[in-house]
C-alpha cells in the first residue's frame, strides 16, 4: 500500500498566480510522487515452482537448528552478574552486548573488557 | 475478515471503494464513500470505517483529526487486522518505526497470513536493518506467493544482505530457471542478470562472475556495465590482454573518462613514469579533442619533459582564458621541483606579454600576437600561485596588477578576498567578496561564498540577508535553508555563534544538520518498494549500503565536531543563571547606579518585548504559510519534532551524554579520523571512565601516532591513571595496567614529557603541546613553558599565522597560567611576522567571545566591528 504524498482537490481554490509560483518552485514534485505510486504485481506460472519451494524450505529449517544449536552452546557459558555490571558500567554499552562478549570470552572479564576497548 | 462487526453486503461494496481509492490516492473520493457508511445509523462507530477515514485524513494532512478517527476505530474493534494495520500505517508515517512494527505484529495475530500487512512489515525492517527479520518475513512471503517475482527476489536479496551469498545464488538461480526467456530486449532482466553477477562477484568466485557474463551476453542491454566488469574482472584475474581490450573499447566509447585511461594502464601493466607519459602522448595524438591525455601525463612526467608539456598545456589555456587553471594545475603542487618550473615559465610569460605580446621573447617574428587577456590570466594564475605559497605580498600584488588590467572580472574579487582569508583578515577578505557579489547579483554561485566569508567573519545576519536574494519569497532565509537542506550554511553559521559565543546558537545549527541526515536516512523508506518494482536492484543494494553510512560523510563530522566542542566547553564552564548573574550584580551598587541599571533593564525589557512581539507576527505568517504550502504540498506528513531553542540546548543538564550522541557517529563511521578519538578522550576524560579512555588512545594511536595533540591526551591520562588507580575495581586495574603498558613504557608523566620536547625541538606545533603539559604537570615551569612557545623565530620549521593563533588563544585561555605580559609580547611579535594577520591586531578583530554568552540578539561585537573598519 502505497500511502503519504497527496495532491488532489484543494488546488483549483488556490489563486491562479500562487498556483504557478508553487509549480516552479515544485517541479519535480510529480516524479517524486511517482515513486509511491501503486502498481499491483505481476504474476509468473511455472510447473517445478512446488518442487524448488519445498526445496527452499527444508533448507531453512535445517539452518534454523544450526543456529539454535550455536546459541545454545554460547547460553550455557556462565557469568557473573556483577562481572556484566561493571562491564555496563565502565563501557558505557548495553546489557545484551556486555554479556554477549562476557560468554563469548567464557566468563572472563578482564580479556572482555579488553576487546571491548580495542 | 475475522472483523466483530461484520458489514452488510452494500456497506460492505462501499468499504472495499474506500480502499481502492486510498490506493489509488483518491482521498476525497474516499471520504465520501465513509460518510455514507458510517451515516448509516447502525455503523456509526463500525471500527474499520473510522480507521480506514482516519488514514485517508492523514493522507489530506489533517494529522489530529486522523489520530483521533483511528484510535476510536480501534477501541471500537479490537480484533480486528485493519484496524491494527491502519495504526500501524499512521504511525510509521510519523516515524515512528518501533511503535509501527508493534501494531503490525498485532494486526499478524489476527490474520496471520495477510499478505499486505507482511509486505509493510518488512519494508520497515529493512528500514531499520532487521535483517534477520526481515529475511524471515521475506520466507513467508515467497511462500504465500511463490507466483511473485518481487517474493523470490526479495527473498535473495535478504540472504545477500545478510552475506549469505551461497543461499541468494540458490534463490536467484532457481527463480531465474523458471523463468522463460523473454524477449531480446527486456532492460528489467538484464538489470537482474547483472545484480545476480554482482552477488556471484561479491561471493568471491571471479572465473564464475566471468563465466556467467559471457553466456549472458546476449540478454545484458547494459552494454558500458558489461564491458567495465568484463575488462575489470579479467585484470583482476591476470588476464591482461582480454582486459586491455576492453578498456580500448571503453576508451574509444568515450575518451574523456580518466578512470578508463586508469585502468587501461593497469591491464598494459605500463609501470614506469616514462611509459606512462609515452602512453597518454599516445592517446592525446589519437584523440586530439579529449582533455585526459593533456592533464594526466603532467601528473608522471618530470624534468624538461614536464616543462615542454606544461608550457603547452597552460599556454593554450592562458590563451583560451580558463579560468580554473590553477585549480586544475594545483594537485601538481606536491612536488617541488614542479612548481619552481611553474613559476619560471610563468615569470617568462609576463616579461614576454608585457614586452612582445608573445609567451616567449624568441618568438618575436613567428605567428600572430596573444589576445590581450593573455596576460591578464597570467596574473591572476600567478596571485594563486603566491597565495599558495603563502607569499601574501606578491599575491596581493599580482591579484592588483590584474585587477588594474581589467576591473570588472568577478573572480579577481573573489581571489583578491581568498588571499586576505588566508593571510587571517576575514573581515577584509569577506568585503572583497562583497565588491565581487555586486558586480554581479544574479550569480548565486558568488552569491554563496560571499555568505560564506561574511560567516567566517561572524557576521550571521548579513549572511543571511546575502542568502534571501535568491531564497524563497514569504520565508525567512535561514528558514529556508533549513528547509532545502543546505547544511554547508548551517554548518558555518554553528562555527560563527561557536566563535562568538552564543553556544546555544551554535547548537541550534548542529542539530539541523543532523535532523537532516535523519531525514535523509528516513527518505530511503519509498525506495524500498519503488527499487524492487523497478528491478534497479545494483543502484538500490548501492543506496542502502550508502545509507548505512551516511553520517560518515565530512559535513556530519564538521558539524558533530563543532557540537563536541561546544558541550565540552559547557561542561567546563557552565552558563551561569541569569537571575543568579543580576543578584550578584545589584548587591555591590550605589543607590543611583541601581536606579540607572534599573531603568537600563526596564529599556531592555521593552525592547525585547516589541523584538518578541514581532516575532510572533513573523510566527503567525510563517503558519499561514505553512498552512497554505500543506494544501497544495506533497509533505503533509513530515512528523512534528521538538523545535531547537537555544537557550535551551545551552543549558542542558548533561553536557557530555549530548557530546557523546554525536559522538557516537563519527566513531562507528570516521574511525580513520584521529580527531573523532582525540575528542571521544576529551569527553570520557571528564567522565573519569579509564576504560573508555584507554579506548579512544588505542584507537588514536593505531590511526597516527605521531599527531601532536595525542601527546598531551597520554600525559594527562599518565597522571589521572596515576591518581585514582586505587579506587578501581582490581579487574579494571589489570586491564588499564595491561592495556596502557606500551603507550608509557613504565616512565612517569615527566620524564615522558621531556622525551618528547627533546625529540620535536623543531617543530612548534608539537613543542605546544609539550610546553602546556610542562605546565600543566609543575607550575614552576611556567617561565620555561611560556619561553618556548613563545619564542617563534628561532629552530622552528612550521611556524606559520594558524598555529601562532592557536598559540595566543592557548595563552589567553589560562593554558600557561597569568601572563599578560608575555602574551602582549608574543603578539608583537606576530603582529611583524603576519602583517596581514587580524588575529594579532587589537580590539575588535581578534576578540574572542562576548561575554553574556548564549544571548539571543544578534547585534553588539559584529556592530562594532563594522564601525571601527
Amino acid at each position: 500500500m502505497a500511502d503519504e504524498e497527496v495532491v488532489n482537490g484543494t488546488e483549483e481554490d488556490l489563486p491562479e498566480k500562487l498556483q504557478k509560483k508553487i509549480a516552479k518552485y515544485d517541479s519535480g514534485a510529480a516524479d517524486l510522487e511517482r515513486v509511491t505510486d501503486y502498481a499491483e504485481e505481476t504474476e509468473i506460472t511455472t510447473q517445478d515452482m512446488a518442487n524448488a519451494i519445498s526445496a527452499i524450505g527444508d533448507r531453512r529449517n535445517k539452518e534454523a537448528l544450526e543456529k539454535q544449536a550455536r546459541e545454545k552452546e554460547l547460553m550455557k557459558v556462565s557469568i557473573k552478574k556483577e562481572d556484566v555490571d561493571l562491564i555496563v558500567q565502565e563501557m558505557e554499552i548495553s546489557r545484551t552486548l556486555a554479556e554477549r562478549t562476557l560468554r563469548e570470552y567464557h566468563g572472563n572479564v578482564v580479556n572482555a573488557l579488553i576487546e571491548l576497548t580495542n | 475478515m475475522p472483523s466483530s462487526n461484520p458489514l452488510p453486503p452494500k456497506e460492505n461494496a462501499l468499504f472495499k471503494r474506500i480502499l481502492k481509492c486510498y490506493e489509488q490516492k483518491q482521498y476525497k473520493n474516499g471520504l465520501k464513500f465513509a460518510k455514507q457508511i458510517l451515516s448509516n445509523p447502525k455503523y456509526t462507530e463500525h471500527g474499520e470505517t473510522l480507521a480506514m477515514k482516519g488514514l485517508t485524513l492523514n493522507c489530506l494532512g489533517r494529522k489530529e483529526e486522523a489520530y483521533e478517527h483511528v484510535r476510536r476505530g480501534l477501541r471500537n474493534d479490537l480484533r480486528s487486522h485493519v484496524c491494527w494495520h491502519v495504526y500501524g500505517l499512521l504511525q510509521r508515517s510519523d516515524k515512528k518505526y518501533d511503535e509501527a512494527i508493534k501494531c503490525y505484529r498485532n494486526a499478524l495475530k489476527w490474520e496471520k497470513d495477510n499478505i499486505q500487512i507482511l509486505r509493510d512489515l518488512s519494508l520497515l525492517q529493512i528500514q531499520m536493518r532487521d535483517l534477520e527479520g526481515y529475511k524471515d518475513t521475506r520466507y513467508q512471503l515467497l511462500m504465500l506467493r511463490p507466483t511473485q517475482r518481487a517474493s523470490w527476489i526479495g527473498y535473495a536479496m535478504s540472504f545477500h544482505l545478510l552475506e549469505d551469498y551461497k543461499n541468494a545464488l540458490n534463490i536467484l538461480e532457481t527463480f531465474l530457471d523458471q523463468q522463460q526467456k523473454g524477449s531480446n530486449f527486456d532492460y528489467e532482466h538484464s538489470e537482474l542478470l547483472l545484480y545476480q553477477n554482482l552477488v556471484i562477484q561479491e561471493s568471491g568466485d571471479l572465473d564464475e562472475a566471468l563465466h556467467h557474463l559471457e553466456t549472458n551476453q546476449n540478454q545484458i542491454v547494459d552494454k558500458l556495465t558489461f564491458k567495465d566488469n568484463l575488462g575489470q574482472l579479467h585484470l583482476k584475474l591476470k588476464q591482461f590482454d582480454r582486459s586491455s581490450k576492453y578498456f580500448k573499447e571503453l576508451v574509444r566509447r568515450n575518451p574523456e573518462n580518466t578512470d578508463c585511461y586508469k585502468k587501461l594502464i593497469q591491464a598494459m601493466q605500463i609501470t614506469e613514469p616514462k611509459d606512462i607519459v609515452n602512453f597518454y602522448l599516445y592517446y592525446a595524438k589519437k584523440y586530439p579533442r579529449a582533455s585526459p591525455p593533456k592533464r594526466l601525463p603532467l601528473n608522471y612526467a618530470e624534468g624538461d619533459q614536464f616543462k615542454t608539456l606544461v608550457d603547452a598545456y597552460m599556454r593554450k589555456a592562458l590563451s583560451k582564458g580558463v579560468p580554473p587553471l590553477f585549480v586544475d594545475l594545483s594537485s601538481l603542487y606536491n612536488d617541488k621541483s614542479k612548481v619552481e618550473i611553474i613559476e619560471a615559465l610563468l615569470l617568462q610569460y609576463v616579461e614576454a606579454l608585457k614586452k612582445v605580446g608573445k609567451y616567449s621573447e624568441s618568438e618575436v617574428n613567428n605567428g600572430p600576437k596573444e589576445p590581450a587577456s593573455a596576460l591578464l590570466w597570467v596574473y591572476f594564475y600567478l596571485a594563486q600561485h603566491y597565495d599558495y605559497l603563502n607569499d601574501s605580498n606578491k599575491a596581493l600584488n599580482y591579484i592588483d596588477d590584474a585587477i588594474e588590467h581589467t576591473p570588472t572580472l568577478i573572480e579577481l574579487f573573489v581571489t583578491k578576498g581568498r588571499i586576505y582569508k588566508h593571510a587571517g583578515d576575514p573581515q577584509k577578505a569577506y568585503r572583497w567578496l562583497e565588491e565581487a557579489q555586486a558586480l554581479d547579483t544574479a550569480d548565486r554561485y558568488i552569491n554563496s561564498k560571499c555568505a560564506k566569508y561574511m560567516l567566517r567573519a561572524d557576521l550571521v545576519k548579513e549572511a543571511e540577508e546575502t542568502c534571501a536574494k535568491f531564497t524563497r519569497e514569504g520565508v525567512s532565509a535561514m528558514e529556508n535553508l533549513n528547509e532545502m537542506q543546505c547544511m554547508w550554511f548551517q554548518t558555518e553559521c554553528a562555527l560563527a555563534f561557536q566563535r562568538l559565543g552564543k553556544y546555544g546558537e551554535a547548537l541550534k545549527k548542529c542539530h539541523e544538520v543532523d535532523r537532516h541526515f535523519s531525514e535523509i536516512i528516513e527518505d530511503q523508506f519509498d525506495f524500498h518498494t519503488y527499487c524492487m518494482r523497478k528491478m534497479t536492484l545494483r543502484s538500490y543494494v548501492g543506496l542502502l549500503r550508502l545509507e548505512d553510512v551516511l553520517r560518515g560523510h565530512p559535513f556530519y563530522f564538521k558539524a558533530a565536531r563543532c557540537a563536541i566542542e561546544v558541550y565540552l566547553h559547557l561542561f567546563d564552564e557552565p552558563l551561569k543563571d541569569e537571575s543568579a548573574e543580576q543578584d550578584i550584580l545589584t548587591e555591590n551598587l550605589a543607590p543611583s547606579e541601581l536606579k540607572k541599571l534599573r531603568n537600563k533593564q526596564r529599556k531592555a525589557k521593552k525592547k525585547a518585548e516589541q523584538e518578541s512581539a514581532q516575532q510572533r507576527e513573523a510566527q503567525v505568517k510563517r503558519d499561514q504559510h505553512h498552512k497554505s504550502r500543506q494544501q497544495g504540498d506533497v509533505e503533509a506528513d513530515a512528523p512534528q519534532l521538538d523545535e531547537l531553542i537555544p537557550d535551551k540546548l545551552a543549558r542542558v543538564e548533561d553536557p557530555l551524554e549530548q557530546a557523546i550522541k554525536f559522538l557516537y557517529p563519527l566513531q562507528r563511521l570516521s574511525q580513520n579520523s584521529i580527531e573523532t578519538h582525540l575528542m571521544a578522550f576529551e569527553v570520557y576524560y571528564r567522565k573519569k571512565k579509564g576504560l573508555l579512555m584507554v579506548q579512544s588512545l588505542k584507537r588514536a594511536l593505531k590511526v597516527d601516532s605521531k599527531h601532536p595533540k595525542l601527546h598531551s591526551c597520554l600525559i594527562r591520562f599518565n597522571r589521572f591513571v596515576a591518581e585514582n588507580k586505587s579506587t578501581w575495581d582490581p579487574s579494571v586495574q589489570q586491564v588499564v595496567a595491561k592495556e596502557s603498558q606500551p603507550f608509557f613504557n613504565g616512565k612517569d608523566a615527566k620524564t615522558l614529557n621531556k622525551e618528547f620536547l627533546t625529540d620535536h625541538a623543531t617543530s612548534l606545533r608539537a613543542t605546544l603541546e609539550g610546553a602546556r603539559m610542562m605546565y600543566h604537570l609543575d607550575e614552576k615551569c611556567q617561565s620555561q613553558a611560556l619561553n618556548l612557545v613563545t619564542n617563534i623565530d628561532n629552530k622552528y620549521q612550521d611556524v606559520n599565522n594558524e598555529i601562532c593563533t592557536e598559540i595566543l588563544r592557548s595563552l589567553k585561555r589560562g593554558d600557561f597560567g597569568s601572563c599578560d605580559g608575555e602574551t602582549e609580547e608574543y603578539v608583537q611579535r606576530c603582529q611583524e611576522r603576519f602583517p596581514f594577520s587580524a588575529a594579532y591586531r587589537p580590539p575588535c578583530a581578534a576578540d574572542g567571545p562576548i561575554s553574556g554568552g548564549g544571548s539571543n540578539h544578534a547585534s553588539g561585537n559584529e556592530e562594532n566591528c563594522n564601525n571601527s573598519n
